[in-house]
């Protein structure tokens, strides 16, 4: 093959291709093949769309999807203020760095960590409850993770501190590296610190944000299993209170002895995922234009 | 510089002898040992349980080295996959040769898939038998688990509290009038009446043992509840939901129930801060000593009309063989030794608790607390297993624990968790066609006594 031929780079791409192909392609093909099948052990017999059928006729199906689209409440307030806080770090503030740092802390920690951590401190008996009510503020005492009513608000509360971490970093590098000829001649146009933000900085972020909103929009679908097991008593509970697609997926296949029920689900999950991450390379290719 | 020294390159006769009588010994030996081995099965035991009964791992570890007949490799589990990984390493032909089994459906649903082998088929009658495996390790006229250890599930409570409330800590309540009664008298006294630890949904699930089978005539009953023969709407078969809700409304539950784990609840109880809780067997010597025998044990007070109502409940764990066992002999052998009188002596001696086996002489429990508890619940004649080991895992998981929970923590009704749990039972029928058959099967025979 010559040197400048077309074909050379994707020759450089096969090996890895090919071994991703088996990998996750071999797993994918057989969820899809599980989620037609009653699967009792490793295989069982064909009955088509059942599973599928059995899953979207259930109300606790419907119920854990209805908390994963509640988790979504948590993107606009994550961009908010990861970009607020990246805005006032790109300022160079007093001790910046080690802010940075302390502001990232969060996001290097295991999950499982954090939500053990966060689930004793806000017990009903716990230090967040006894901190409020020695400051007399007893009307925000609640039972943060023992009630049905405010349990998802708390892991949301915990998904929104932890992921923020990843929205700064991510704004910040942005800012670092835009060009910074029109930062100052706005400062020298006279521009204040919020116009400066709104008009010169933010609008050359789209893209970071984009990107950040459509990641989020993924991890709050897919990747909550970990907060949700912890703070939900390993059941997403209260009752129901916490179930989330991924815990349902969990308790299908491992408590419920029902691998093509989980494999039904797992496949209707992917193609939203898919049809996320192609809804990113639209907004971009967009942008791009 | 240096030079490396000359290697030999004389190869004589002698050298070459002394070689070959080398190497001949050399395969003389490793033969023999090889063949030594050879003639020594390797089993695979994967085992659960020391979390629940901490030292367990110890005396396992004292009984496979003592055991002569075969290398035990043990391999302990993480609790969410007992049962899967056992199933899908079955499924997959390659599944140990002795496997831990919980009780009931959590070992049958192996049965029915084929990967458990018949004990009454490999084991000593006698031996099975005084392993006390209980009723739910029987089906098709046959047994498949070995009781290995008991867990009584008694009532926790505390006799200092009661003191303090003006009751009588030698006569706890046996009715719920009574518990009612008591409640009052521990709230009136400032104390916590009732509850535990929910959070985690493991006290629903104990609640449901204690409470669903006082409206059940037979163990068979809790099965006809979930394959549709019987129906939770229908008011005795929820009325343990109404009794529940009756608590909460009356404000005799632990307020922070809803955000405490079940084992934490139960330390309330025994550190003095709750009057009443659910609690198990197992960690009755520790709780007695920490309290100086002050933890009374109890049934929960009885409500219902069914047979079962007020009878001690003893869940029981266990042991089997994989079907897909190359040894299931010697895996027998095996556990016909763990039933050996010194096997048993040095489980006690190990786990501080008390082995399944009759033949445990348990003339050594000194602590009176203990004692008790094995009198009255262990060896007790009118003692019934623990219904939820029927339960589905759907059932479990979707109605069991949620109806628990949403009635301490979200208002549910006592009817409408009955309605919740007939929805989830129809559910579980729907997603699950073939086992059903295999429920109604092994309800007759429970039935049937």
């Amino acid at each position: 093959m010559r040197r400048n031929s077309p074909l050379l780079p994707y020759l450089f791409v096969l090996p890895m291709v090919g071994l991703l192909t088996f990998v996750f392609g071999l797993s994918l093909v057989r969820l899809v093949e599980f989620s037609f099948k009653q699967v009792r052990g490793i295989d069982g017999p064909w009955i088509g769309l059942r599973n599928y059928d059995l899953v979207l006729n259930q109300p606790l199906f419907w119920e854990a999807v209805g908390h994963n689209l509640q988790l979504f409440l948590v993107i606009p307030v994550m961009v908010v203020i990861a970009l607020a806080l990246a805005l006032l770090l790109y300022e160079r503030l007093p001790g910046w760095r080690i802010h940075r740092t302390i502001l990232f802390l969060p996001y290097i920690l295991a999950i499982p960590i954090i939500a053990v951590v966060m689930k004793q401190m806000f017990q009903f008996s716990g230090p967040v409850n006894t901190v409020l009510s020695a400051l007399s503020l007893d009307f925000l005492v609640l039972d943060w993770i023992g009630s049905a009513d405010v349990a998802l608000w708390t892991v949301m509360g915990l998904i929104l501190w932890r992921e923020t971490a990843l929205g700064v970093i991510l704004f910040l590098s942005r800012l670092m590296a835009l060009d910074e000829t029109l930062i100052e001649a706005a400062r020298l146009d006279g521009a204040k610190w919020r116009h400066r933000a709104w008009y010169v900085l933010i609008p050359q972020m789209r893209g970071v944000i984009e990107f950040f909103v459509v990641i989020s929009a993924i991890t709050l679908l897919s990747a909550v299993f970990a907060y949700v097991y912890v703070i939900g008593g390993g059941r997403g509970g209260p009752g129901t209170a916490t179930m989330v697609i991924e815990l349902y997926i969990f308790n299908a296949l491992i408590r419920t002895s029902l691998p093509g029920v989980a494999a039904a689900v797992s496949v209707m999950l992917f193609l939203v995922s898919l049809l996320l991450v192609w809804a990113l390379f639209r907004v971009r290719r967009r942008g791009a234009d | 510089m240096t030079t490396p020294a000359r290697l030999p390159t004389r190869f004589d006769r002698r050298r070459f002898l002394q070689g070959g009588a080398g190497l001949g010994a050399l395969g003389l030996t490793g033969g023999l040992a090889g063949r030594a081995l050879a003639q020594t099965p390797a089993l695979d035991m994967w085992w659960w349980g020391e979390q629940e009964l901490p030292g367990l791992q110890a005396y396992l570890d004292r009984a496979i080295a003592a055991f002569a007949d075969a290398q035990i490799t043990p391999m302990l589990q993480d609790t969410a996959v007992v049962i899967s990984q056992f199933q899908t390493a079955a499924a997959a032909g390659s599944p140990p040769d002795l496997q831990y089994l919980w009780n009931g459906i959590y070992h049958m649903e192996s049965v029915w898939l084929g990967y458990l082998a018949p004990l009454s088929d490999l084991m000593d009658p006698g031996v099975l038998a005084a392993s006390n495996h209980g009723p739910l390790s029987r089906f098709d006229g046959k047994t498949w688990r070995m009781g290995w250890y008991p867990l009584p599930m008694p009532w926790y409570y505390n006799k200092d509290l009661f003191d303090r409330a003006g009751l009588n800590a030698d006569a706890p309540p046996a009715t719920w009038d009574e518990l009612m009664a008591a409640c009052e008298a521990l709230k009136t006294a400032g104390v916590e009446p009732f509850g535990g630890g929910v959070q985690d949904g493991y006290w629903a699930e104990w609640y449901l043992t204690h409470a669903l089978s006082q409206n059940l005539d037979t163990v068979g009953d809790a099965v006809n509840l979930f394959i549709g023969d019987l129906d939770f709407r229908e008011p005795r078969y929820h009325q343990h939901w109404v009794k529940l809700a009756e608590l909460r409304d009356a404000g005799f539950l632990n307020k922070d129930m809803a955000s405490l784990e079940l084992y934490p609840g139960i330390d309330l109880c025994v550190n003095g801060q709750l009057g009443i809780c659910s609690s198990i067997g197992t960690r009755l010597p520790a709780d007695a000593t920490a309290t100086g025998g002050r933890i009374g044990c109890m049934t929960l007070p009885v409500f219902g009309q069914g047979a079962l109502a007020g009878r001690p409940v003893v869940d029981m764990q266990g042991l089997g063989i994989s079907a897909g066992s190359e040894a299931p002999d010697v895996a027998a052998r095996f556990l016909e030794f763990l039933n050996a009188p010194e096997q048993l002596a040095s489980f006690w001696e190990a786990t501080g608790w008390i082995p399944a086996a009759s033949g445990f002489d348990d003339s050594v429990i000194a602590d009176a607390s203990v004692k008790d508890v094995w009198t009255r619940w262990g060896k007790a004649d009118n003692r019934i297993t623990n219904i939820t080991n029927l339960m589905p895992g759907q059932f479990y998981e979707q109605a069991a624990i949620p109806t628990g929970q949403n009635i301490i923590t979200a208002g549910m009704s006592g009817e409408e968790a009955g309605d919740l749990a007939a929805r989830v039972a129809q559910e579980w029928r729907n997603f699950n066609p073939d086992l059903v058959e295999k429920y109604q099967a092994w309800a007759a025979e429970l039935s049937a006594g």
